[in-house]
């Protein structure tokens, strides 16, 4: 769980925990049936649910794609380092339980800019005894910094998951799309890259989405599902391509579920 | 560390099953629009004994649940012996029945029937270290202090009591143990130092463990978020079963599991963690302690 490479950089712990506002990883956490959130949170989270009643479908199902493309990149893709940019809180089947179930010895390196996101991985997403888990204190605006940092752990010169799981949102398409070639381009050939994130093909969603935004919560933006495929420019997609969550190799038991976010997983040439 | 032959993966006791049993009759029974009043004459009991079994605080009658079940309309065979197992498992006695009553009162036996049950236990301590790590010489030092006068058996049987409580951390399968530390219980040196370097080094050994996070709250970072004292969080693997707070008084304990008032303590807690130094820098501030002691 420790190494001397996190004491250096766990030098600087924020404490800047804002209980006015509502705050992301929280929230979703609420809508997730989870006890990490506060009255605020759940106060916007039922607006929110009012507005838009299939937040919750959205939460459970881009959960699930999140443990289906980790099985698919420890299984089927072979990788055994994954950099998971936008940790969020702790829930069921978080990425590094996913993998090491596939593989045990699989090593994953945590980021994020919470401090409250990073109290809780260090304490509570504890890695197997044969794979590792780091976490890093980071902002995504620095791309290079966060690889920079994660090669202190990660062994570059072979394959990386990258994942990026519900986070582009908080950025527009000119700075969303230089964040992820930036990221994409420090990771060596066969690597792989999977996203998700919300698309602003519901009524309802936008609208609900909206009323958070004017909040003053960090806000967050749907995409047409056109605009999902720049992330994924020069990557060879994996099948099906940029789908409907539901859509990405679904489980066989899976039950149909409404469309309201879009995913896709790509590998390096 | 078991001493008497007991599996260690069984020691989670009644509560669990009592809270998620309770949980359930009451969803049952708003859902069949019943008063206590009703439920308890049913079963020949008072509305606050509904509320009781509700609330998970006593064991059940299985007749008991049977009646009630037949009340609330509740005729699925599936449901119905799902519910009576768990009234089975409500009713077996924890592992700690068999301390006496004199060192043992109700309120310590619901916590380590909570602790016990616990997925995750968060633990702010200002004043010691906490049970779950304590050494035994330094167990012995605080019984000492918090029982003076008693006689030297009752002393054993209260350490033995505590030190058995940690079998949990070497279960099958153990809670995740997220403790914030400040200084001041690192500094106290209770039962001299030798005694103190030992439990010290003993904290650095235990947050090895996967499970166990350990973070101090040094002197320099002051004027943290805890102002009122120690306190504990227990979390429940069922996320319909609410998170508990608990608040050890001098002659009795306080049990929160009103919303309000967790997510203010879950607040504090919050806080502390962000505030402490991370898991990774925790081992070496320990060890500097220990050179200073």
């Amino acid at each position: 769980m420790t190494d001397e490479h996190a004491a250096k950089h766990d030098a600087t712990t924020g404490t800047s925990i804002d209980t006015t506002v509502p705050h992301s990883a929280r929230i979703w956490n609420y809508w997730l049936g989870g006890n990490d959130n506060y009255a605020v949170d759940r106060k916007a989270g039922d607006q929110y649910r009012e507005i838009f009643p299939g937040i919750t479908v959205v939460a459970r199902t881009s959960r699930g794609f999140l443990t289906r493309a980790v099985r698919y990149l420890a299984g089927e893709a072979g990788m055994r380092q994954f950099l998971d940019i936008g940790t969020g809180l702790p829930t069921a089947d978080n990425t590094h339980q996913v993998a090491q179930r596939v593989a045990p010895e699989t090593k994953i390196v945590y980021v994020d800019s919470d401090p409250l996101v990073l109290a809780h991985a260090r304490a509570l997403l504890t890695s197997s005894p044969e794979g590792a888990c780091e976490y890093l204190s980071a902002d995504i605006r620095n791309p290079e910094g966060i690889l920079d940092t994660a090669a202190g752990f990660l062994d570059f010169t072979r394959p990386v998951a990258l994942m990026l799981m519900g986070i582009m949102g908080h950025f527009t398409d000119d700075e969303a799309y230089p964040i992820v070639h930036r990221l994409q381009a420090g990771l060596p050939s066969g690597s792989y890259f999977a996203l998700y994130d919300g698309a602003d093909t519901n009524e309802a969603f936008n609208q609900a989405q909206q009323g958070y935004n004017d909040s003053g919560a960090v806000p967050y933006h749907l995409r047409s599902p056109a605009r999902f495929l720049p992330f994924f420019e020069g990557l060879e997609l994996v099948e099906p391509g940029v789908v409907p969550v539901p859509h990405w190799r679904p489980d066989p038991d899976a039950e149909p579920a409404e469309i309201y976010s879009y995913c896709g997983v790509g590998r390096k040439p | 560390m078991s001493t008497d032959g007991e599996p260690p993966g069984d020691i989670s006791g009644p509560t669990v099953p009592r809270m998620i049993l309770g949980n359930q009759l009451h969803r049952f029974r708003e859902a069949a629009g019943i008063s206590p009043d009703r439920a308890g004459y049913e079963i020949r009991a008072s509305r606050s004994k509904i509320s009781r079994m509700e609330n998970g605080k006593v064991g059940f009658k299985e007749r008991d649940v049977a009646d009630l079940l037949d009340l609330y309309g509740i005729t699925d065979d599936e449901t119905r012996g799902g519910l009576m197992t768990l009234a089975r498992q409500a009713n077996a006695p924890g592992w700690w029945s068999k301390y006496g009553g004199d060192i043992m009162t109700d309120w310590f036996e619901e916590y380590l029937g909570l602790e016990a049950a616990a997925s995750v236990i968060r633990a702010f301590e200002l004043q010691f270290v906490h049970g779950l790590f304590q050494t035994e010489a330094y167990a012995r030092a605080v019984t000492l202090l918090g029982n003076t006068g008693a006689p030297g058996d009752e002393i054993d049987r209260r350490v033995s009591l505590r030190l058995k409580r940690q079998d949990l951390l070497t279960g099958l399968r153990p809670p995740q143990v997220w403790a914030v530390l400040d200084e001041g219980a690192l500094r106290r040196p209770f039962g001299g130092r030798s005694v103190m370097r030992g439990q010290l080094n003993r904290l650095i050994e235990v947050s090895e463990l996967r499970h166990v996070t350990i973070q101090v709250v040094p002197f320099s970072r002051g004027g943290h978020a805890a102002a009122g004292g120690s306190f504990t969080v227990l979390r429940f693997g069922d996320d319909d079963v609410p998170d508990v707070v608990y608040i050890e008084q001098l002659t009795s304990a306080l049990y929160l599991d009103k919303r309000e008032d967790v997510d203010h303590y879950l607040e504090v807690m919050n806080h502390l963690s962000t505030e402490a130094l991370t898991p990774a820098q925790t081992p070496q501030f320990l060890a500097e302690i220990i050179k200073e002691t």
